[in-house]
């Protein structure tokens, strides 16, 4: 799993990094820190980085307590993150042949920090995409509705332009509930492990709500939510199954935001993306008091 | 041994019910036979009769048998007492009735996913099935742990109709179980409201003088609970109080309509209800 985790230099960002930590801890996941300073910089001149600003400038600084942080979470002799076994060793060349050289091992896993130039949401987008990440992680400051400190709706436009997931994170609070939201049957491996993870780290209880047009869930969402049911139960968990009717979704979705972290499984095939346009994404986003996950 | 029916088909409900029954068995030596039935599409008749139509019933049978027992299949490893399926074609509710009837059956079983709307599960006692059926029912929303159960009661439960019928299916079971008291209120403008933060937890006293009695009854049937309760709360917030429990058996008189609050209840229940029947 490749996850990028989106930060600035205020406190919602550290509690970010604290949230993938625990994710990576569990996934082994690359990660990389990603922070954007903007093209003009406080004098208003467009410059490269090296001439206007340098390493007392708040966000480098931060991206490098981030690190910090992050590794903070793994002991140092069980930590993926970090370059093993400098020295000297007797190694193979050929067969019986053996030479002392100096061996530096990388680490099992990457651990990037990056800025970039530019506009946030496009430089975050852009990494995302060439990247090939699987998931971006974001926080916001709730009680401004979700916001970055510079405003200009960044958690909510990462959101509705990613194509991978996007977990956007609040506060550090307790999760007793996860509720996953599909009305499709494209859910991917990938997506499962990632709820599994949430579910683990949270000693989270599970529910899988299927929605409907009707009365009744469409064949295909079914015979999807009693395999997602056999995964989880395989795996020890068991996940309560609800049905929701599209028209209630907005009444489901206020109770149930105030309980736990939801997730709902977007994409082409899903009316989700119909009947939970951006505006509603975004309103969903402000509202809830715990992170939001959109599976893509 | 306690003889069960339950209905399967290739839906998600169907699936989930059969192993909660499973899971029941293992508890309590149930025997399960499942049953399958083919409702024929309105325009589709029986052509004829005798062996003309057992063949045309036949046909209809083919494709799911199939699935169906694949389905049977799947659970036998670990639930060795289910049987395999008897396939029928006909009206549904009918087909269940006369198998019950004809089979002398003490439980039937069904599926129902759980619903945000609950009107789904209070359609089912409008129903020929519910509002006939000579034993008690077992609906099974979702796949729970059956570790506790509870039995609620109401100042109108007669408790002559509900002890003698959960023993009957539950004497030889290693089951735990509360006795729970509600009195059920309307929603008004002393309840709370609904995602309040400052709500108070629903009223819950010790037992009173009708958990007494039914703890009673149940001492003399040699089953004993393990806590006793009253509580004084409007029908959802009990349901939603009650998902700790894998099971929840209540006891519902025949002719039971929307309004009743108990059904109320039972519908924002989340596990598994089990009905007992109270004959007027």
């Amino acid at each position: 799993m490749k996850i990028l985790v989106a930060v600035d230099q205020n406190p919602y960002s550290a509690n970010t990094t604290n949230v993938v930590a625990k994710l990576a801890a569990n996934t082994w996941a690359n990660v990389t820190i990603l922070g954007v300073l903007p093209r003009r910089s406080p004098t208003g001149k467009v410059a490269a980085i090296s001439e206007e600003w340098n390493m007392e400038h708040p966000l480098p600084k931060a991206l490098l307590e981030y690190q910090e942080r992050f590794l903070r979470h793994f002991r140092k002799d069980e930590c993926p993150y970090t370059q093993r076994d400098f020295g000297y060793q007797l190694i193979e060349v050929k067969k019986g042949v053996w030479d002392e050289l100096y061996v530096a091992k990388s680490a099992r896993k990457d651990l990037k920090v990056r800025i970039r130039l530019g506009n946030p949401v496009k430089e975050i987008l852009a990494e995302a995409q060439e990247e090939e990440m699987d998931l971006i992680v974001i926080g916001c400051d709730h009680s401004r509705g979700c916001e970055w400190k510079g405003g200009g709706g960044v958690p909510q436009k990462v959101v509705n332009e990613a194509t991978c997931s996007v977990l956007v994170t609040k506060e550090e609070k307790k999760v007793d509930k996860i509720v996953c939201c599909l009305d499709h049957d494209l859910v991917s491996q990938q997506s499962l492990e990632m709820i599994n993870q949430m579910v683990t780290l949270h000693k989270a209880k599970l529910e899988i709500i299927g929605l409907t047009e009707g009365e009744e869930l469409k064949a295909e969402v079914e015979r999807k939510m009693d395999a997602i049911l056999r995964y989880y139960t395989a795996r020890g968990l068991e996940p309560w199954i609800e049905i929701v009717e599209l028209a209630s979704l907005d009444a489901f979705i206020s109770q149930e935001a105030r309980w736990g972290l939801m997730a709902l499984w977007m994409g082409k095939r899903s009316m989700l993306e119909k009947v939970f346009p951006k505006a509603k994404v975004s309103k969903l986003i402000k509202g809830s008091e715990y992170s939001v996950l959109i599976l893509r | 041994m306690i003889r069960a029916l339950i209905l399967v088909n290739d839906r998600l409900a169907s699936s989930i019910a059969l192993r909660y029954a499973c899971r029941l068995a293992n508890v309590s030596g149930m025997d399960l036979q499942t049953i399958y039935i083919e409702e024929p599409e309105h325009e589709d008749r029986p052509p004829g009769t005798g062996w003309v139509k057992s063949t045309w019933e036949k046909g209809l049978l083919v494709s799911a048998g199939t699935e169906i027992s694949q389905l049977i299949d799947e659970e036998k490893p670990t639930c060795p007492t289910l049987r395999k399926p008897k396939m029928c074609v006909g009206d549904r509710e009918a087909e269940i009735l006369r198998e019950i009837d004809e089979g002398s059956y003490d439980l039937f079983i069904e599926g129902s996913l759980y619903s945000f709307n609950q009107t789904n599960f209070m359609k089912k006692f409008g129903t020929k099935l519910y509002r006939e059926v000579s034993c008690p029912i077992l609906v099974v929303k979702n796949m729970v742990d059956i570790k506790q159960a509870v039995i609620l009661i109401e100042d109108t439960t007669d408790l002559w109709s509900l002890i003698p019928q959960f023993f009957k299916i539950f004497e030889k079971a290693n089951l735990k179980f509360d006795i729970l008291h509600v009195k059920l209120q309307k929603p008004g403008r002393l309840s709370f409201k609904e995602g309040d933060k400052g709500t108070k937890a629903p009223e819950v006293k010790e037992a009173d003088d009708i958990t007494i009695s039914a703890k009673k009854m149940l001492a003399e049937a040699g089953l004993s609970p393990q806590k006793t309760r009253m509580i004084r709360e409007v029908p959802a917030r009990i349901a939603d109080s009650l998902k700790e429990y894998g099971l929840v058996v209540a006891c519902l008189p025949r002719q039971t309509d929307r309004k009743n609050s108990m059904l109320e209840l039972l519908s924002g229940v989340p596990s598994a209800v089990l009905v007992l029947w109270q004959e007027d």
